[in-house]
């Protein structure tokens, strides 16, 4: 298990250099340059082009890819912002940290939410609760993240004006940011739970258990539940490593400096270097994200479990 | 099986400590929501770049560095359409108008030095070295000190347009700047008090925003708020929402889709005024596109005359702009021609006259009944930008009169690039912050760099581009604003007259504040923090 | 990793074959109530967008009207119109054959890209399986959104270019779906038989593993065509959508934000749109789920 985590966790450095490579692959696709950006339109080009040579934009994007390793691996500099002039972190840090944030809330209020109502549904199917959560969940699963998001705005900030409208100043401002990512994926728990545990309660040893005289408690508590959970785990942290990559939209509608508006934001500008520290921090989360859930997954399920002690991995 | 649940449950309270840790480790994202009594709010639309005027690149940075931290040696007066002396005393210009002899005003800077000539020729020099701000330094020569209060600057070839680098050149302080180079740091990613204006940062945060404080000692007296605080809002109904609120003191361009919400809210707290900025169209008349059917003057005339700017005006600015004749606003540029007074050639909506262009360039009117292609309008930045509507709206006149156009709509940087590279058919751009009908050679000469989108230059001489230009050097050379109208007047009529160009409209800036501040002037683009104060 | 979810939820599927079974199919899909609604519902929606052109002209949906700028509905214009005076209904009309052509083929072309992929990955196993899946690792920690980005950058926004973008988006989820499939299939008593009788590999993919997980593919594909087409809104809404005036529902979409408070209805029946099919594909996709597992026969 333990040579399993760590063969994972080395899998890192590929992973590290393998998003470096598309990052600068797809910078290398699209059009525009940071001296372009950063010098306006009233410029020459080439005095455009002395600027983007002052900062080795215009090597050839093999070579400033290996360079980019180089500094990386051996000198732990991931460079300069373009726009901004900031070493990367300064500018990434804070705002991962509030994706992490919102990322953490959104599961956590997604979770809630979802899972014990999509139980609930399973075990009272066809009741009036069932019928209308499923309901509620399949609209609000097809409903727009922000059309969503702006109907969050008027009404809490417009109508009732209870939240603020734009940023985080206080605990308040993660209200509805959190709302508009966790709405979805509730609604998307919800139907998941609601036929993992259809699935599970259709199985042979709950039937076996029902026919033993078990009470119907025990059967969903100690039969049901635990099957049915496993997928749902994975689901969770699926979701979970998606949210870290930063929620664009919610991040626009609510003002709040996240990851992923920034790396929107800089691609236009072709910042570079923002661009690849900003997604190398994010898959790596991601990748860490996934081997937690697996770790978790293989420590509740022997089957799993015991593939792992045997070889493959 | 019992270690393994205790893994498992580890893990989790592993993962739900991270979020504890991460939530409540600190608020720094934002700040406290109360209104201190002492601070002003704004909003800023993308968060501010950099706390240096060179640096900034957009309109919503250089608002901040260009007038309330730096100064130059002029300012702009935008309502009065002109250029005042700011750290410039008083100004002698040589008869020959290549010498520029300058007495500077007794300023400090915001770290308590006094400014002196030398941190002028330092400035200029900075920004001589500066290709972004080559449009406006390179017809500079030299810049000498001649004394400690006197500056000397010689320009290669008599520029009439100069203010505008007088304007644009701002005076910082050589010492601060060098203290905090040679200290290993990049001047402009931090707080510092090395500009003469109004205002210095106290908080610079890259991501949210920025705090700044009054300088007491401003030479021209200190500012009546203290305080001003700016905050990043991205969306536009979040920043309308919370202007209602009074999250905002102060808004401006605000959306005009709301204006009608701000109006209500702000009674009147608010003022719309006209933009000084232009969205036109471009033909190239060298397009290749539909066997060259744009170098057909007539097909040009007939897009002309099928364009309804009153239709633009409505869907881009929800109606509060106004279709536009001239390049630049005579409002706020007083040498530019102005319709109301004639001499040049206009195009207004005419159904008939588009009509009777196309039978003249020999189309049937079945080709006619059935859409001639005529191209691509290519614009940018997005469908929903005033821009990407007016290409739509154009796009809608075409058809209902004949003619069969695209729409491309890129980012901005590849669009502006393919415009520049004479690689479109039609193109719907814009310009803005021009105070100087001078600003016009960007557009016609040919020897002018970026934003030159229509190239009157080419092999077979479709155009008398030596005419153009000689016009262009004549209105430069004069001084007498007159005179220059009716230099420039000609000019704008020669280029009326090539259907290449065809003024679209000028936008509108809507302001409002709130009830706790009371605002002395009204500016479309740049305000002054100290014309504020407290209600 | 969670390809481990998929392969636990189907390690029951009994392996059906196609004759015969697609009566028994139906006959279980019947029972189902909500799955019904849905399937009447896509009827009614695809006969909509099918025959649609014939009650609604297209030059209703691009002809612009100053004087109507932003009306409400009306009983000429039942669904009102938009920001430049154009029929919204129309709209609603011409933008679903685009949003739902769009998501159709992103969809078949993710699905055929993935499977592909999946399929050699699982059968050949070993290095293959590992190069594939470990690329995909990285493929897939990688934002989505920059993919879509540098395609419409580098190409323009366009109908193929955006099925291209979200092929890109879409195609990882086939690839470990398939894979897993594959995985469990190819333990199964009859593909060893036909390996060990000699047929090449290439025949037992697509004769015996594809046909097997096809089941779980439509599955997923149906769900998946829902999923695109609430994304393409998210496309839009960062200015990555069809580009003008052609309609498409993410577009009316982002196009209404800025009127949203002054002319909601703008906003509302693209949303509308949207949420009705999303779910009637979700009902059909559950419905079709529960009638292929056969563990409901009873």
């Amino acid at each position: 298990m333990y040579k399993y985590i760590i063969k994972r966790l080395l899998f890192l450095i590929p992973t590290v250099i393998g998003v470096t490579f598309i990052i600068y692959f797809i910078m290398n696709i699209t059009p525009g340059d940071p001296g372009r950006a950063i010098l306006g339109s009233g410029v020459s080009q080439a005095d455009v082009d002395a600027y983007n040579h002052a900062i080795g934009y215009d090597l050839p994007f093999l070579q400033k890819f290996i360079n980019y390793l180089e500094n990386m691996f051996l000198h732990g500099d991931f460079g300069i912002s373009y726009v901004t002039k900031q070493p990367v972190f300064n500018e990434i840090w804070p705002r991962y940290i509030t994706t992490i944030e919102l990322a953490f809330l959104g599961m956590i209020v997604s979770t809630v939410i979802g899972i014990p109502l999509g139980i609930y549904a399973a075990v009272k199917q066809y009741s009036a609760t069932d019928t209308v959560a499923s309901l509620i969940s399949f609209l609000l699963a097809a409903v727009p993240t922000f059309v969503l998001g702006l109907v969050l705005l008027f009404c809490f900030s417009l109508k009732l004006n209870l939240l603020p409208s734009y940023g985080i100043p206080d605990w308040t401002g993660y209200i509805m940011p959190t709302l508009a990512i966790a709405i979805p994926i509730a609604a998307q728990n919800f139907r998941f739970t609601k036929s993992s545990m259809l699935d599970s309660i259709r199985q042979d040893y709950v039937r076996t258990a029902r026919a033993k005289g078990a009470t119907e408690r025990t059967v969903v508590w100690k039969h049901v539940l635990k099957n049915a959970l496993l997928p749902v785990i994975t689901q969770i942290g699926l979701n979970l490593g998606l949210l870290l990559c930063g929620a664009v939209v919610a991040e626009q509608i609510f003002s709040v400096q996240g990851i992923g508006s920034l790396i929107v934001d800089r691609i236009t500008q072709k910042d570079e270097p923002v661009i690849i520290a900003g997604t190398i921090l994010i898959s790596i989360c991601f990748t860490i994200v996934m081997l937690l859930v697996d770790i978790i997954y293989a420590f509740i399920d022997p089957r799993i479990r015991a593939k792992y002690t045997k070889k493959r991995g | 099986m019992k270690r393994r649940k205790l893994f498992a449950v580890l893990l989790s309270a592993v993962m739900v400590m991270s979020v504890l840790v991460g939530c409540g480790g600190d608020g720094s994202s934002g700040s406290s929501g109360e209104t201190a009594d002492d601070t002003i709010y704004l909003r800023l639309m993308s968060p501010l770049e950099s706390t240096d005027w060179q640096q900034t690149s957009t309109l919503e940075g250089n608002k901040i560095t260009y007038v309330q931290l730096f100064e130059g040696l002029y300012g702009i007066d935008e309502s009065e359409g002109g250029y005042y002396n700011l750290l410039a005393k008083d100004v002698d210009i040589s008869d020959d108008g290549l010498t520029y002899t300058i007495e500077l005003v007794d300023a400090t800077f915001q770290n308590g030095d006094t400014v002196t000539a030398d941190d002028v020729v330092f400035s200029y020099e900075m920004a001589m070295n500066n290709a972004k701000f080559g449009y406006v330094t390179s017809m500079i020569d030299t810049v000498t000190a001649q004394d400690d209060k006197t500056v000397v600057i010689t320009l290669k070839y008599p520029y009439s347009a100069i203010d505008h680098t007088f304007f644009t050149v701002k005076i910082t302080s050589q010492r601060e700047y060098e203290e905090i180079v040679d200290g290993g740091g990049t001047f402009g990613t931090a707080p510092h008090k090395a500009g003469t204006g109004p205002y210095y940062v106290e908080e610079y945060d890259v991501a949210s925003g920025v705090k700044l404080t009054a300088y007491e000692d401003y030479w021209q007296g200190a500012p009546d708020i203290k305080h001003v605080e700016y905050r990043v809002i991205a969306e536009d109904a979040a920043a309308v929402i919370a202007y209602e609120n009074g999250e905002l003191d102060y808004i401006t361009d605000a959306p005009l889709t709301e204006w009608e919400n701000i109006e209500s809210a702000a009674g009147d707290r608010c003022e719309l005024v006209p933009a000084n900025d232009i969205q036109f169209l471009a033909i190239n008349y060298k397009s290749e596109s539909n066997n060259g059917i744009l170098s057909n003057p007539k097909v040009r005339e007939a897009i002309f005359y099928a364009i309804n700017k009153d239709d633009i005006v409505l869907s881009s600015t929800t109606g509060y702009g106004s279709p536009a004749y001239e390049y630049m606003l005579p409002e706020y540029v007083p040498t530019s021609p102005n319709a109301d007074d004639g001499g040049f050639k206009t195009y207004d909506y005419d159904e008939d006259a588009a009509h009777q262009c196309l039978l003249d360039a020999g189309f049937t009117e079945e080709e006619i009944e059935a859409g001639i292609p005529v191209g691509t309008i290519l614009t940018y930045p997005s469908d929903n930008s005033p821009k990407g509507k007016a290409a739509v709206v154009i796009q809608e006149n075409l058809r209902k009169n004949g003619m069969i156009a695209e729409v491309e709509i890129k980012e901005a940087s590849p669009g502006t690039i393919d415009m520049y590279n004479q690689n479109y058919d039609m193109a719907v751009y814009s310009d803005s912050g021009n105070y100087d009908y001078n600003n016009i050679r960007q557009q016609l000469d040919s020897e002018s760099t970026g934003m030159y989108i229509v190239s009157y230059k080419d092999d077979n001489n479709t155009f008398d581009w030596q005419y153009m230009e000689d016009l262009i050097d004549k209105g430069v050379a004069v001084t007498d604003t007159e005179e220059r109208v009716g230099i420039y007047t000609e000019l704008w009529d020669y280029v009326m007259n090539t259907q290449t160009i065809l003024p679209l409209y000028h936008s509108a800036v809507g302001i409002a504040w709130s009830d706790r501040i009371d605002v002395s002037a009204i500016n479309p683009t740049y305000y002054h923090l100290t014309d504020m104060s407290w209600a | 990793m969670f390809t481990k979810a998929k392969q636990n939820m189907n390690d029951d599927v009994i392996v059906y074959q196609r004759k015969g079974k697609v009566k028994e199919i139906w006959r279980r899909y019947k029972k189902n109530k909500g799955a019904m609604i849905g399937l009447i519902m896509l009827v009614i929606i695809a006969a909509l967008l099918i025959f649609g052109p014939l009650l609604v002209p297209y030059d209703l949906a691009i002809t612009q009207n100053s004087s109507l700028m932003l009306k409400g509905p009306s009983s000429e214009h039942i669904f009102g119109n938009d920001g430049f005076g154009r029929d919204i209904f129309a709209r609603i009309i011409y933008g679903g054959r685009t949003s739902v052509a769009i998501a159709l083929i992103a969809t078949v072309a993710s699905c055929i890209v993935g499977s592909i992929l999946g399929a050699v990955a699982g059968y050949f196993g070993k290095a293959v399986d590992n190069v594939i899946m470990r690329a995909l690792d990285i493929f897939m920690s990688v934002p989505d959104i920059l993919f879509t980005m540098a395609v419409v950058y580098a190409l323009g926004a366009s109908f193929t270019n955006l099925i291209v973008a979200l092929t890109l988006a879409y195609f990882t989820n086939y690839v470990r779906l398939v894979r897993s499939e594959v995985l469990t299939l190819s333990e199964q008593d009859y593909i060893e038989a036909s390996s060990a009788g000699g047929a090449t590999s290439f025949r037992i993919i697509l004769s015996h593993i594809i046909p097997n997980a096809v089941g779980v593919i439509i599955i997923n594909t149906t769900l998946n065509v829902a999923k695109i087409i609430i994304y393409e809104s998210t496309l839009s809404f960062l200015g990555l959508g069809m580009p003008a005036p052609q309609p498409e529902w993410g577009q009316m979409l982002s196009e209404a934000r800025e009127f949203m408070r002054n002319a909601p209805h703008m906003m509302l029946f693209p949303t509308l749109a949207i949420v009705i099919i999303a779910c009637a594909i979700n009902l059909v996709g559950d419905g079709l789920r529960d009638s292929l597992d056969p563990r409901l026969k009873s």
